[in-house]
Parts: structure tokens; sequence; C-alpha cells
């Protein structure tokens, strides 16, 4: 469930918008979206949540179906991984970073700031 | 006159003592300090396997020589068990952990709940490694980041890219080749040797007993640390063979180790123990100090446990005793575990096994470790050094995930660890710091062998007889 892809969402640049209800995405879980044709990955793990961008920086594959531990999620392609907090490349083939979005919850809905 | 007579014997009947029979005199030998214990210890504490194998002096080549290096990955590496990574690195099929012997490389991944593969690393088109090494993940298929030739998890080929263009490829004959893989207790084994014996047999008998009785699979990675040390991996891995260094090495930690009585026992050709107990006062600071000095200076893996505990001792108690029923206390508090049946020793000693070749399991339970030495690839005079705490699984939550591995440079103490108690840490650092001086003294040395103790050091000699054993193509 948490792993479904939503539609795209309308959004000014550099506004915080509406990603997805809370509950969407529980502890473990991970959701991917497009804003404003960005995709971004929300995932909620070790009782926060972090949002970054959903493309590997090394081969542009969606990250979403990635295995998420420890704040960092790995490609499942080629095995890069990457901090859920600074987006840093954490190991190879990966050496660019991922981008990453301010993330807070606003009236029960995730809200990501591109 | 008669009372002379009988000292002469007595001397001559101890100096009459076979080779490595002598140990520590006037001290009580380490069974009968755990014989003293309130909660009785088990079996596989309570027995002995020491043998004499000799007094020649280990030749010191072995540590610095890039031959012996080279035959140490062509004759030993390559046919003997090592431990590449916990199940619980690999829990869901699909789930891989990469671990690397110097140049070898395997992708050890979970094809089924109960089917581990060990993959070597290397696309069998050119070559490029199939994951990084050092990586963990999740997959559903291994692919070459370099021309996509792609392998299922169960090591199958499923796509040659263009596969046009190489009519002599079968599929058939391009599954990605496999180390074999064993469990045990939570860890994973491999061996490339196809004709090994299997990991029971290699291990042998006792071992298998004691090992079956610690429930290791039952723990989870708390803290694992990684640094480099500049020495030999053999070196490295006999600074931690004995407790003969301890008066010298770690004075903090003697006042509470029974160093000199420590016991050492050999099984087979590749596992060794010692126990060396805690809670007593070393041989060598007798008459010194009192039962409260030994409870005051008593250091354990991780001592945040025992903050606030009450640490004075009342008339007649001794340290020892004291230290295990805390211990019992505060561990039954912290795991949520009943430990009202395990033994006061397992709960206070230190028990340190070397499985042959590069890995020491520590059961007992105020000193959880695992280590593992791996020669640093590029350079056979380095070593690549991991601890791991294995702590109980929490009886009533859930399993948690293993710690991320923290990997600290050459020069950055051990006590900078995020996880790692920072006494045990400042332990690692005097071995660290022997170390350094240990290899580059046998480089300038005169002499060119080792001389061991036939007790104390046995575990030194009970190794380096293996690596001779496979070194020389035995």
């Amino acid at each position: 469930m948490s792993d479904v892809i939503t539609s795209d969402a309308k959004v000014e640049a550099g506004e915080f918008t509406r990603f997805c209800p809370v509950a969407d995405v529980p502890a473990g879980g991970k959701k991917a979206a497009k804003i404003n044709g960005t995709w971004v990955l929300v995932c909620n793990t070790k009782d926060r949540l972090f949002a970054v961008s959903n493309i590997c920086s090394h081969q542009v594959k969606p990250l979403l179906p990635g295995r998420m531990r420890n704040c960092a999620i790995t490609c499942p392609v080629h095995g890069a991984k990457f901090s859920l907090e600074t987006g840093e490349a954490l190991n190879l083939p990966a050496t660019k970073p991922i981008d990453t979005y301010e993330v807070r919850v606003v009236d029960d809905w995730i809200e990501v700031k591109i | 006159m008669s009372e002379q007579i009988l000292e002469q014997e007595q001397d001559q009947s101890s100096q009459a003592l076979d080779r490595g029979e002598a140990r520590c005199p006037d001290e009580p030998t380490t069974q009968e300090i755990i014989a003293r214990d309130k909660v009785t210890a088990p079996g596989w504490v309570c027995s002995e396997s020491y043998q004499f194998l000799g007094d020649e002096d280990i030749s010191t080549e072995r540590y610095y020589d890039p031959e012996f290096a080279k035959k140490e990955y062509d004759n030993m590496w390559s046919r003997t068990w090592q431990f590449a990574c916990r199940e619980e690195h690999i829990p869901e099929p699909g789930d891989y952990y990469v671990y690397d012997l110097g140049r070898y490389s395997f992708i050890i991944t979970r094809v089924a709940e109960n089917d581990i593969r060990a993959y070597y690393n290397a696309c069998l088109h050119r070559g490029t490694k199939l994951r990084a090494s050092g990586t963990e993940g999740c997959t559903s298929e291994f692919k070459c980041p370099f021309h996509g030739w792609t392998w299922n998890l169960d090591g199958s080929l499923q796509q040659a890219v263009c596969d046009w263009d190489f009519p002599h490829v079968k599929a058939e004959e391009f599954s990605l080749p496999e180390a074999r893989v064993e469990t045990l207790a939570g860890f994973v084994f491999i061996n490339m040797d196809k004709d090994a014996p299997t990991l029971e047999d290699y291990m042998g008998p006792e071992f298998m007993a004691h090992i079956k009785a610690w429930g290791l699979e039952n723990r989870y990675i708390n803290c694992h640390v990684s640094k480099k040390i500049p020495a030999n991996w053999k070196l490295t891995m006999e600074a931690f063979m004995e407790a003969y260094h301890v008066i010298e090495t770690h004075p903090q930690v003697a006042v509470s180790n029974g160093d000199a009585n420590s016991q050492y026992d050999t099984y087979g050709e590749h596992v060794n123990r010692f126990i060396s107990p805690l809670g007593v006062l070393s041989p060598h600071l007798k008459g010194q100090h009192t039962e409260q000095d030994i409870l005051d200076q008593f250091t354990v893996g991780d001592s945040s446990f025992l903050e606030g505990a009450d640490r004075k001792l009342g008339e007649g108690e001794t340290a020892r005793q004291r230290m295990a029923d805390m211990m019992r206390s505060m561990f039954e508090q912290a795991a949520n575990a009943d430990l009202s049946h395990v033994s006061d020793s397992e709960l206070l000693d230190c028990f340190s096994y070397t499985l042959f070749p590069n890995t020491f399991l520590f059961p007992g339970i105020s000193l959880p470790m695992v280590y593992r030495f791996r020669p640093d690839p590029k350079d056979h005079r380095m070593t690549i050094y991991e601890v791991f705490f294995l702590r109980p699984v929490p009886k009533d939550g859930e399993r948690p995930e293993p710690a991320e591995m923290v990997e600290l440079d050459e020069f950055q103490s051990f006590t900078e660890a995020e996880g790692m108690d920072p006494g045990f840490g400042a332990i690692l650092d005097q071995d660290t710091e022997n170390l350094i001086l240990q290899q580059q003294g046998i480089e300038a040395s005169a002499k060119p062998g080792l001389t061991l103790g036939n007790y104390q050091e046995i575990r030194v000699r009970h190794f380096e007889m293996a690596i001779d054993k496979y070194v020389s193509g035995q």
C-alpha cells in the first residue's frame, strides 16, 4: 500500500504542497509521486519522515522499490545507497547525491517543499 | 633438616613437570574459581582441553613477506570456512550483503526463506563487480551496471543484452559461480573449496556442542565498528588470544581480572579458546588490593548497564559474587529476560573462541563480541579489524535492524565510535598501540622467530600450526 505511486499534484515552486494523507506512509513505508514534474519519494523510518528525489543519481532508475534501512535507501537496480537525511551517495556505483526536500505534516497531510 | 629435604623434593618435582604442564603457581585455577560460584556453570564452561604443541619459535616472515601472503590467498583463504555475514543482514528473499576477502568478493543473497547463496561478485561478460564492495540491499535480480547483463536471484542468466551477438554464450553455462554456504547460530559461513569438509566437521564436535548451547541466533548486531590496524592480520588476531598481556598493556583491568590464571584450550585444528575469570584479582597484584578495590575497578563491555548500582561490599562478600548478582539483575532488566538459570561464570567471565581462520566469538553476557580480521586487499601488513556487539533480541519486541557499520580511519580512537563503551574502546586502543610497534619491531628484529609461552600462548601456536598446514598445501 505504501509503495503505490500517486498522480501528479499541481503546485507553485518553492511552496509546501500536499503530498498524501499521513496514513498512507506508515512506519517503515514509502510512497512516490510527481510534484510539478519532479519525482519525490517520501519515506517513514526511524520515527521520522524524509522526502528525497525518487530518481537514482547513478542511472536514473526509481528508488521506490529499494530497501530502507538505517536512514538510507538502496537502489535495487545496481545497489547505490543514499542518505535520506542529506541525499549523499553512500556507496558505488553512485558518486553524486540525490536532492532532499523539506517535509512536514499539516492537518494529517504530508506536505513537501520543492 | 628434614624440612629442607622436603623443600628440595618439591622443587625437583616442580622442575620435573612435563613441558606445558606448569600453571600459575599458588593461585586457584579458572576452574577452581568457577567452582566456588553460587550458580553452577554448564559443561562447556567446566571442561579443559589443553595439549602441549611444541616450544619451537614461530618464524616471523609470515607477518611481512608478500610471498607468504600470496600463499595464504592461494592455499588458505580459498579452502577455509569464513564468517561472511549474519542472517539478520539478509532476512528477506532478495536481500544481499557483499563480503570481500582480499581480491575475492561474494554476493551473499537469500534466494528463498531457507536458501542462501554466495555468488562470486563479477559479471561473466567483462568482469565488472555486480555490486560494489561493502554494500548491502535488496533486489529482484543482479544487473551489471556496465552493459546490463542480468542474472536472476537463483544465479541463472536472465539476459545477455543483444544476445544475437553472443551465439557462443549458452545460458546453462553462464549461471553465476557459487561458493559453498552453511549457516550456524545466525552466522552465514562460506567456503570457496568444493571439497572442503562440512562446517560441522570443520569446527569439530566439541565446539559444535558449545555453540549450540549459546543461542547466538537470538542475538542481534547492536554495534559494528571497523578500523584499519597497521599490522598483519595474523599478528592482530594474536593480540587477542591471551590474557598474558593484560598486566602490562591494560593495567586498569588487571585489578579485576584473573589474567595469569586464565584457562586455555584447543579443539581439533580450527577452534581454540580462553576463559579469563573476572571479578578476581590478578595473581600479579596479590596482596595489593582488597575485595572492595576489585569491585570498584571492575569494567565490563558496556559499563552503562551498571550505572547507579550499589557497589559497597558487606562483610565477607566477594567482589566476584556481587558482580555476578549485579549483572544478573541488570541484564535481566535490560533484556527483559529471566537469567536465573544462567551461571555466574557466563554472566561475568570473558570467553574468547577463535574459529580458524579469522573470527573470534565471545559468547559471554557481559562481553558479547564477535571479531573479524581480514588482510587489507592492498597491503598484507594492514588489517581490517571489525568488532560486532551481539545483544539478545528483546524478548517482547521485534528484532532490531542490525547496526550500520561505523568505519574508523587508521588514526581514530575506538572511543570515538558511536555505540562503543568508552572503557572498552580504550582497551582496544591500547592493543592497537602495541600492534603498530610489534609489526615494526618484527621487521626490524635480528631474531627471526617469536618465542611463546607453553600454556598462556598456546592459542597463538595452535593458530599458526593451522596456518602452516594450509599454506604448505596440506
